[in-house]
Protein backbone atom coordinates (compact mmCIF):
# COMPACT_ATOMS: atom_id res chain seq x y z
CA UNK A 1 0.00 0.00 0.00
CA UNK A 2 1.15 3.33 -0.56
CA UNK A 3 0.87 6.59 1.62
CA UNK A 4 -2.25 8.86 0.41
CA UNK A 5 -1.18 12.57 0.35
CA UNK A 6 -4.46 13.86 -0.03
CA UNK A 7 -5.15 12.11 3.74
CA UNK A 8 -1.26 12.83 4.86
CA UNK A 9 -1.96 16.51 3.94
CA UNK A 10 -4.32 16.92 6.83
CA UNK A 11 -1.71 15.39 9.46
CA UNK A 12 -0.54 17.83 11.22
CA UNK A 13 -3.34 19.80 11.69
CA UNK A 14 -5.14 16.28 12.59
CA UNK A 15 -2.51 15.74 15.02
CA UNK A 16 -2.47 19.71 16.49
CA UNK A 17 -5.97 19.04 16.96
CA UNK A 18 -7.14 21.93 14.50
CA UNK A 19 -9.67 19.90 12.14
CA UNK A 20 -13.07 20.68 12.45
CA UNK A 21 -15.10 17.78 13.76
CA UNK A 22 -16.45 15.86 10.64
CA UNK A 23 -12.76 16.25 8.60
CA UNK A 24 -11.55 14.91 12.07
CA UNK A 25 -13.64 11.69 12.57
CA UNK A 26 -13.17 11.22 7.98
CA UNK A 27 -9.02 11.19 8.91
CA UNK A 28 -9.37 9.34 12.07
CA UNK A 29 -11.33 6.33 10.02
CA UNK A 30 -9.19 6.56 6.99
CA UNK A 31 -6.01 5.87 9.54
CA UNK A 32 -7.51 2.39 10.65
CA UNK A 33 -7.63 1.31 7.19
CA UNK A 34 -4.65 2.94 6.20
CA UNK A 35 -1.06 1.42 7.56
CA UNK A 36 1.40 3.50 5.64
CA UNK A 37 -1.07 6.72 6.37
CA UNK A 38 -0.80 5.39 10.04
CA UNK A 39 2.72 5.44 9.72
CA UNK A 40 3.58 9.05 8.94
CA UNK A 41 1.11 9.95 11.39
CA UNK A 42 3.48 8.17 13.76
CA UNK A 43 6.57 9.79 12.11
CA UNK A 44 5.05 13.46 12.72
CA UNK A 45 4.07 12.48 16.41
CA UNK A 46 7.93 11.96 16.90
CA UNK A 47 9.09 15.31 14.89
CA UNK A 48 6.57 16.84 16.76
CA UNK A 49 8.04 15.28 20.38
CA UNK A 50 11.93 15.57 19.23
CA UNK A 51 11.28 19.33 17.97
CA UNK A 52 9.63 20.45 21.72
CA UNK A 53 12.75 19.05 23.50
CA UNK A 54 15.98 19.98 21.66
CA UNK A 55 18.01 21.42 24.03
CA UNK A 56 19.66 24.98 23.64
CA UNK A 57 23.77 25.19 23.71
CA UNK A 58 25.18 28.86 24.10
CA UNK A 59 27.34 30.09 21.39
CA UNK A 60 30.74 29.00 21.07
CA UNK A 61 32.58 32.35 21.47
CA UNK A 62 31.68 34.43 24.69
CA UNK A 63 29.76 37.21 22.74
CA UNK A 64 29.91 39.50 26.68
CA UNK A 65 32.74 41.68 25.11
CA UNK A 66 31.06 42.54 22.07
CA UNK A 67 27.82 43.64 23.44
CA UNK A 68 29.38 45.32 26.83
CA UNK A 69 31.55 47.32 23.97
CA UNK A 70 28.50 48.46 22.28
CA UNK A 71 26.55 49.12 25.18
CA UNK A 72 29.28 51.56 26.19
CA UNK A 73 30.10 52.94 22.90
CA UNK A 74 26.10 53.94 22.74
CA UNK A 75 25.59 55.99 25.26
CA UNK A 76 22.07 56.35 23.98
CA UNK A 77 21.60 52.95 24.53
CA UNK A 78 21.44 53.39 28.37
CA UNK A 79 17.43 53.32 28.93
CA UNK A 80 16.42 54.31 32.93
CA UNK A 81 12.45 52.70 33.29
CA UNK A 82 10.19 55.28 34.13
CA UNK A 83 9.26 53.50 37.31
CA UNK A 84 12.60 53.58 38.12
CA UNK A 85 12.76 57.35 37.48
CA UNK A 86 9.90 58.34 39.82
CA UNK A 87 10.87 57.03 42.46
CA UNK A 88 14.29 58.04 42.80
CA UNK A 89 15.54 61.63 43.37
CA UNK A 90 15.94 63.63 39.90
CA UNK A 91 19.76 64.74 40.27
CA UNK A 92 19.96 66.22 36.43
CA UNK A 93 21.03 69.95 36.12
CA UNK A 94 19.30 72.71 33.95
CA UNK A 95 22.40 72.70 31.85
CA UNK A 96 21.74 69.03 31.56
CA UNK A 97 18.58 69.15 30.77
CA UNK A 98 19.97 71.85 28.07
CA UNK A 99 21.60 69.53 26.51
CA UNK A 100 18.68 66.96 26.42
CA UNK A 101 17.49 69.74 24.81
CA UNK A 102 19.55 69.94 22.13
CA UNK A 103 19.94 65.99 21.55
CA UNK A 104 16.00 66.47 21.05
CA UNK A 105 16.39 69.11 18.59
CA UNK A 106 18.51 66.86 16.39
CA UNK A 107 16.56 63.88 16.87
CA UNK A 108 13.01 65.70 16.03
CA UNK A 109 14.59 67.81 13.18
CA UNK A 110 16.24 64.59 12.06
CA UNK A 111 12.64 63.02 11.99
CA UNK A 112 10.82 65.72 10.51
CA UNK A 113 13.30 66.31 7.57
CA UNK A 114 13.11 62.28 7.41
CA UNK A 115 9.27 62.22 6.68
CA UNK A 116 9.53 65.56 4.39
CA UNK A 117 12.09 63.69 2.34
CA UNK A 118 10.12 60.79 2.13
CA UNK A 119 6.71 62.41 0.93
CA UNK A 120 8.85 64.51 -1.30
CA UNK A 121 10.20 61.26 -2.81
CA UNK A 122 6.68 59.08 -2.47
CA UNK A 123 3.83 61.43 -3.14
CA UNK A 124 5.83 64.72 -4.24
CA UNK A 125 3.60 66.72 -2.05
CA UNK A 126 5.03 70.23 -1.32
CA UNK A 127 6.71 70.16 1.55
CA UNK A 128 7.99 73.59 3.48
CA UNK A 129 11.23 73.91 3.73
CA UNK A 130 11.80 76.48 6.66
CA UNK A 131 12.21 74.76 9.82
CA UNK A 132 12.32 71.45 8.77
CA UNK A 133 15.33 72.14 6.62
CA UNK A 134 17.34 74.05 9.63
CA UNK A 135 16.70 71.20 12.03
CA UNK A 136 18.35 68.34 9.16
CA UNK A 137 21.78 69.90 9.16
CA UNK A 138 22.49 68.93 12.93
CA UNK A 139 20.91 65.84 12.75
CA UNK A 140 22.14 64.34 9.69
CA UNK A 141 25.80 65.29 11.12
CA UNK A 142 25.05 63.71 14.13
CA UNK A 143 24.43 60.34 12.45
CA UNK A 144 27.70 60.76 10.36
CA UNK A 145 29.99 60.56 13.37
CA UNK A 146 27.96 58.12 14.98
CA UNK A 147 26.59 60.26 18.27
CA UNK A 148 22.78 60.30 17.01
CA UNK A 149 20.66 57.44 18.81
CA UNK A 150 19.67 56.82 15.67
CA UNK A 151 23.23 55.09 14.49
CA UNK A 152 24.37 51.88 15.50
CA UNK A 153 21.78 49.63 16.48
CA UNK A 154 18.85 50.51 14.77
CA UNK A 155 16.48 53.46 16.51
CA UNK A 156 13.82 52.72 13.89
CA UNK A 157 13.50 49.26 14.93
CA UNK A 158 14.11 50.16 18.02
CA UNK A 159 10.59 52.12 17.76
CA UNK A 160 8.75 49.70 15.65
CA UNK A 161 8.66 46.92 18.32
CA UNK A 162 7.43 49.28 20.35
CA UNK A 163 3.82 49.63 18.99
CA UNK A 164 2.75 48.33 22.30
CA UNK A 165 3.85 49.97 24.64
CA UNK A 166 2.94 53.09 22.62
CA UNK A 167 -0.85 52.47 22.04
CA UNK A 168 -2.69 55.56 21.15
CA UNK A 169 -5.23 55.04 24.82
CA UNK A 170 -1.91 54.32 26.86
CA UNK A 171 0.45 57.33 25.09
CA UNK A 172 -2.81 59.94 25.37
CA UNK A 173 -3.63 59.02 28.81
CA UNK A 174 0.03 59.26 29.82
CA UNK A 175 1.08 62.34 28.21
CA UNK A 176 -2.69 64.25 29.80
CA UNK A 177 -1.41 62.99 33.45
CA UNK A 178 2.24 64.26 32.95
CA UNK A 179 0.69 67.55 31.25
CA UNK A 180 -1.51 67.99 34.45
CA UNK A 181 1.46 67.55 36.57
CA UNK A 182 3.38 69.82 34.68
CA UNK A 183 0.90 72.25 34.56
CA UNK A 184 0.64 72.06 38.54
CA UNK A 185 4.26 71.95 39.08
CA UNK A 186 5.14 75.11 36.63
CA UNK A 187 5.49 77.05 39.05
CA UNK A 188 8.41 75.67 40.97
CA UNK A 189 10.21 75.82 37.46
CA UNK A 190 11.97 78.65 36.57
CA UNK A 191 11.63 80.81 32.95
CA UNK A 192 14.62 79.50 30.96
CA UNK A 193 13.62 75.64 32.07
CA UNK A 194 9.90 76.16 31.06
CA UNK A 195 10.94 78.15 27.78
CA UNK A 196 13.40 75.05 26.94
CA UNK A 197 10.97 72.38 28.12
CA UNK A 198 8.17 73.88 25.94
CA UNK A 199 10.07 75.11 22.70
CA UNK A 200 11.44 71.54 22.82
CA UNK A 201 7.52 70.15 22.71
CA UNK A 202 6.47 72.38 20.21
CA UNK A 203 10.07 70.34 17.99
CA UNK A 204 8.45 66.83 19.00
CA UNK A 205 5.01 67.95 18.42
CA UNK A 206 5.72 69.62 14.59
CA UNK A 207 7.73 66.16 13.80
CA UNK A 208 4.62 64.29 15.52
CA UNK A 209 1.99 66.04 13.23
CA UNK A 210 4.07 65.83 9.92
CA UNK A 211 4.58 62.25 10.57
CA UNK A 212 0.83 61.66 10.83
CA UNK A 213 0.35 64.02 7.83
CA UNK A 214 2.09 61.72 5.86
CA UNK A 215 0.73 58.68 6.93
CA UNK A 216 -2.44 59.29 6.59
CA UNK A 217 -1.27 59.62 2.81
CA UNK A 218 0.11 56.21 3.13
CA UNK A 219 -1.13 54.65 6.71
CA UNK A 220 1.27 51.37 6.19
CA UNK A 221 4.06 52.56 5.70
CA UNK A 222 5.98 51.23 8.84
CA UNK A 223 9.12 53.70 7.97
CA UNK A 224 7.76 56.48 9.00
CA UNK A 225 4.95 54.37 12.05
CA UNK A 226 8.30 54.01 13.56
CA UNK A 227 9.67 57.37 13.57
CA UNK A 228 5.66 58.92 14.65
CA UNK A 229 6.69 56.18 17.55
CA UNK A 230 9.85 57.57 18.17
CA UNK A 231 8.79 61.29 18.07
CA UNK A 232 5.35 60.14 20.83
CA UNK A 233 8.31 58.51 23.08
CA UNK A 234 10.41 61.47 23.11
CA UNK A 235 7.66 63.70 23.99
CA UNK A 236 6.57 61.08 27.24
CA UNK A 237 10.23 61.23 28.27
CA UNK A 238 10.53 64.62 28.00
CA UNK A 239 7.16 65.16 30.17
CA UNK A 240 8.21 62.77 32.40
CA UNK A 241 12.07 64.96 32.69
CA UNK A 242 9.99 68.00 33.13
CA UNK A 243 7.85 66.99 35.50
CA UNK A 244 10.17 65.19 37.77
CA UNK A 245 12.67 68.13 37.94
CA UNK A 246 9.39 70.14 38.93
CA UNK A 247 8.65 67.92 41.44
CA UNK A 248 12.38 68.10 42.65
CA UNK A 249 12.71 71.58 43.52
CA UNK A 250 8.65 71.48 44.91
CA UNK B 1 1.63 31.94 25.09
CA UNK B 2 3.59 29.11 27.12
CA UNK B 3 7.13 28.97 25.52
CA UNK B 4 8.72 25.22 25.27
CA UNK B 5 10.88 25.19 28.72
CA UNK B 6 10.15 27.98 30.24
CA UNK B 7 10.41 29.16 33.82
CA UNK B 8 8.98 31.21 35.94
CA UNK B 9 11.82 33.96 36.66
CA UNK B 10 12.66 33.67 40.14
CA UNK B 11 13.09 36.69 42.36
CA UNK B 12 16.86 37.12 41.68
CA UNK B 13 16.50 37.14 37.79
CA UNK B 14 13.97 39.91 38.91
CA UNK B 15 16.19 42.34 41.03
CA UNK B 16 18.46 41.82 37.79
CA UNK B 17 16.23 42.97 35.06
CA UNK B 18 15.60 45.96 37.70
CA UNK B 19 19.18 46.85 38.00
CA UNK B 20 20.14 46.16 34.66
CA UNK B 21 16.96 48.73 33.84
CA UNK B 22 18.76 51.22 35.89
CA UNK B 23 22.14 50.84 34.07
CA UNK B 24 23.87 47.72 35.82
CA UNK B 25 25.99 46.09 33.73
CA UNK B 26 26.62 43.21 35.80
CA UNK B 27 23.33 42.73 36.34
CA UNK B 28 23.09 42.89 32.34
CA UNK B 29 25.63 40.35 31.81
CA UNK B 30 24.25 37.68 34.51
CA UNK B 31 20.61 38.21 32.64
CA UNK B 32 22.88 37.27 29.34
CA UNK B 33 24.17 34.62 30.51
CA UNK B 34 21.49 33.00 32.03
CA UNK B 35 19.53 33.69 28.47
CA UNK B 36 22.22 33.58 25.74
CA UNK B 37 21.99 29.74 25.41
CA UNK B 38 18.34 29.84 24.34
CA UNK B 39 18.93 32.99 22.08
CA UNK B 40 21.74 31.80 20.66
CA UNK B 41 19.59 28.55 19.81
CA UNK B 42 16.82 30.76 18.49
CA UNK B 43 19.07 32.66 16.10
CA UNK B 44 21.25 29.85 15.12
CA UNK B 45 17.98 27.35 14.20
CA UNK B 46 16.01 30.45 12.37
CA UNK B 47 19.38 32.08 9.98
CA UNK B 48 22.42 30.41 10.29
CA UNK B 49 25.32 29.52 12.61
CA UNK B 50 27.22 32.01 10.64
CA UNK B 51 24.82 34.79 11.92
CA UNK B 52 23.72 33.73 15.29
CA UNK B 53 26.73 35.15 16.77
CA UNK B 54 26.36 38.59 15.13
CA UNK B 55 22.51 38.55 15.47
CA UNK B 56 22.65 37.27 18.98
CA UNK B 57 25.01 40.58 20.36
CA UNK B 58 22.06 42.79 18.42
CA UNK B 59 19.55 41.18 20.34
CA UNK B 60 21.21 41.79 23.65
CA UNK B 61 21.98 45.28 22.88
CA UNK B 62 18.38 45.65 21.65
CA UNK B 63 17.60 44.15 24.89
CA UNK B 64 19.31 46.83 26.89
CA UNK B 65 17.95 49.59 25.06
CA UNK B 66 14.75 48.50 25.93
CA UNK B 67 14.57 47.42 29.33
CA UNK B 68 13.24 50.70 30.51
CA UNK B 69 9.85 48.83 28.77
CA UNK B 70 9.49 45.84 30.70
CA UNK B 71 6.65 46.29 32.83
CA UNK B 72 6.43 43.25 34.14
CA UNK B 73 3.83 42.06 32.61
CA UNK B 74 4.77 38.85 31.44
CA UNK B 75 7.81 36.89 32.30
CA UNK B 76 11.44 38.33 31.54
CA UNK B 77 12.14 35.48 29.41
CA UNK B 78 8.67 35.65 27.33
CA UNK B 79 9.70 39.37 26.76
CA UNK B 80 13.37 38.80 25.63
CA UNK B 81 12.08 36.46 23.90
CA UNK B 82 9.81 37.90 21.32
CA UNK B 83 12.09 40.63 21.57
CA UNK B 84 14.66 38.04 19.96
CA UNK B 85 12.20 36.71 17.33
CA UNK B 86 11.41 40.27 16.35
CA UNK B 87 14.65 40.93 15.70
CA UNK B 88 15.73 37.96 13.66
CA UNK B 89 12.39 38.75 11.64
CA UNK B 90 14.07 41.76 10.95
CA UNK B 91 16.91 40.44 9.91
CA UNK B 92 15.45 38.15 7.43
CA UNK B 93 13.36 41.02 5.92
CA UNK B 94 16.55 42.89 5.53
CA UNK B 95 17.36 40.73 2.89
CA UNK B 96 14.46 40.54 1.23
CA UNK B 97 14.05 37.61 0.98
CA UNK B 98 10.58 37.01 3.09
CA UNK B 99 7.87 36.81 0.74
CA UNK B 100 9.84 34.58 -1.61
CA UNK B 101 10.27 32.19 1.14
CA UNK B 102 6.37 32.49 1.98
CA UNK B 103 5.55 31.87 -0.96
CA UNK B 104 3.70 28.62 -1.56
CA UNK B 105 5.81 27.39 -4.51
CA UNK B 106 4.07 24.12 -6.17
CA UNK B 107 7.90 22.88 -7.07
CA UNK B 108 8.70 23.22 -3.58
CA UNK B 109 6.00 21.27 -2.23
CA UNK B 110 6.91 18.85 -4.67
CA UNK B 111 9.96 18.23 -1.74
CA UNK B 112 6.70 16.33 0.45
CA UNK B 113 6.78 13.26 -1.88
CA UNK B 114 10.59 12.86 -1.31
CA UNK B 115 11.24 9.38 -0.59
CA UNK B 116 13.57 7.88 2.63
CA UNK B 117 16.30 10.10 3.15
CA UNK B 118 19.47 7.82 1.72
CA UNK B 119 22.13 6.91 4.98
CA UNK B 120 25.07 8.77 3.84
CA UNK B 121 22.97 11.60 4.10
CA UNK B 122 21.57 11.50 7.26
CA UNK B 123 22.10 14.62 9.71
CA UNK B 124 21.57 15.25 13.43
CA UNK B 125 17.96 16.76 14.20
CA UNK B 126 19.86 20.22 14.51
CA UNK B 127 21.54 20.23 11.67
CA UNK B 128 18.05 19.18 9.72
CA UNK B 129 16.39 22.16 10.64
CA UNK B 130 19.22 23.89 9.31
CA UNK B 131 18.61 22.46 6.17
CA UNK B 132 14.92 23.09 6.11
CA UNK B 133 13.57 25.25 3.32
CA UNK B 134 13.93 29.15 4.61
CA UNK B 135 10.06 29.47 5.06
CA UNK B 136 9.55 26.42 6.49
CA UNK B 137 12.21 26.57 8.97
CA UNK B 138 11.40 29.54 10.52
CA UNK B 139 7.50 27.93 11.13
CA UNK B 140 8.85 25.17 12.33
CA UNK B 141 11.09 26.69 14.59
CA UNK B 142 8.39 29.00 15.89
CA UNK B 143 5.84 26.52 16.11
CA UNK B 144 7.45 23.00 17.00
CA UNK B 145 10.45 24.39 19.12
CA UNK B 146 9.52 27.27 20.45
CA UNK B 147 5.68 26.83 21.29
CA UNK B 148 3.88 29.64 19.54
CA UNK B 149 0.56 29.37 17.89
CA UNK B 150 -0.43 29.58 13.87
CA UNK B 151 -1.89 33.07 14.57
CA UNK B 152 0.75 34.23 16.33
CA UNK B 153 3.18 33.18 13.89
CA UNK B 154 1.14 34.93 11.16
CA UNK B 155 0.84 38.08 13.05
CA UNK B 156 4.64 37.88 13.19
CA UNK B 157 5.81 37.15 9.86
CA UNK B 158 2.77 38.74 7.96
CA UNK B 159 1.59 35.95 6.56
CA UNK B 160 -1.70 33.67 6.71
CA UNK B 161 -2.78 31.15 9.16
CA UNK B 162 -3.11 29.06 6.23
CA UNK B 163 0.01 29.26 5.30
CA UNK B 164 1.64 28.79 8.19
CA UNK B 165 -0.29 25.58 8.45
CA UNK B 166 1.40 24.21 5.22
CA UNK B 167 4.76 25.40 5.56
CA UNK B 168 5.08 23.64 9.42
CA UNK B 169 3.54 20.32 7.65
CA UNK B 170 6.34 20.64 4.52
CA UNK B 171 9.07 21.03 7.38
CA UNK B 172 7.42 18.15 9.62
CA UNK B 173 7.20 15.73 6.49
CA UNK B 174 10.66 16.50 5.27
CA UNK B 175 12.18 16.62 9.32
CA UNK B 176 10.60 13.28 9.62
CA UNK B 177 12.90 11.50 7.07
CA UNK B 178 16.14 12.50 10.00
CA UNK B 179 14.26 10.43 12.58
CA UNK B 180 15.76 7.38 11.53
CA UNK B 181 18.90 8.67 11.61
CA UNK B 182 18.92 9.42 15.68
Amino acid sequence: MTVHEEWTNQLSEYLDGELPADERDAVEAHLKSCPPCAAVLNDLKRVVARASTVASHPPQADLWAGIAGRIERDAAARVVPFAAREARRVVFTLPQLAAAAALLIAVSGGIAWTVAERLRSETSLPVGTGSSASVAQPSRAADADGTSPATGTGAADFARVENVSMADAQYDAAVSDLEKALKAGRGQLDASTIAIVEHNLQIIDQAINQAREALASDPANSYLSSHLVEARRRKLDLLRRATALATETD
Amino acid sequence: MALHGETQAGSGLDSDVALAAGGDQTAFERLYRTHVARIHSLTRRMLSTQEADEVTQDIFVRTWQKLGQFRGDSAFSTWLHRLAVNVVIERRRSFAIQRERMSDDPAALDLLTVGPARADLKVDFESAIEQLPPGAREIFVLHDVEGYKHREIAVMLDIATGTSKRQLHRARMLMRQHLSGE
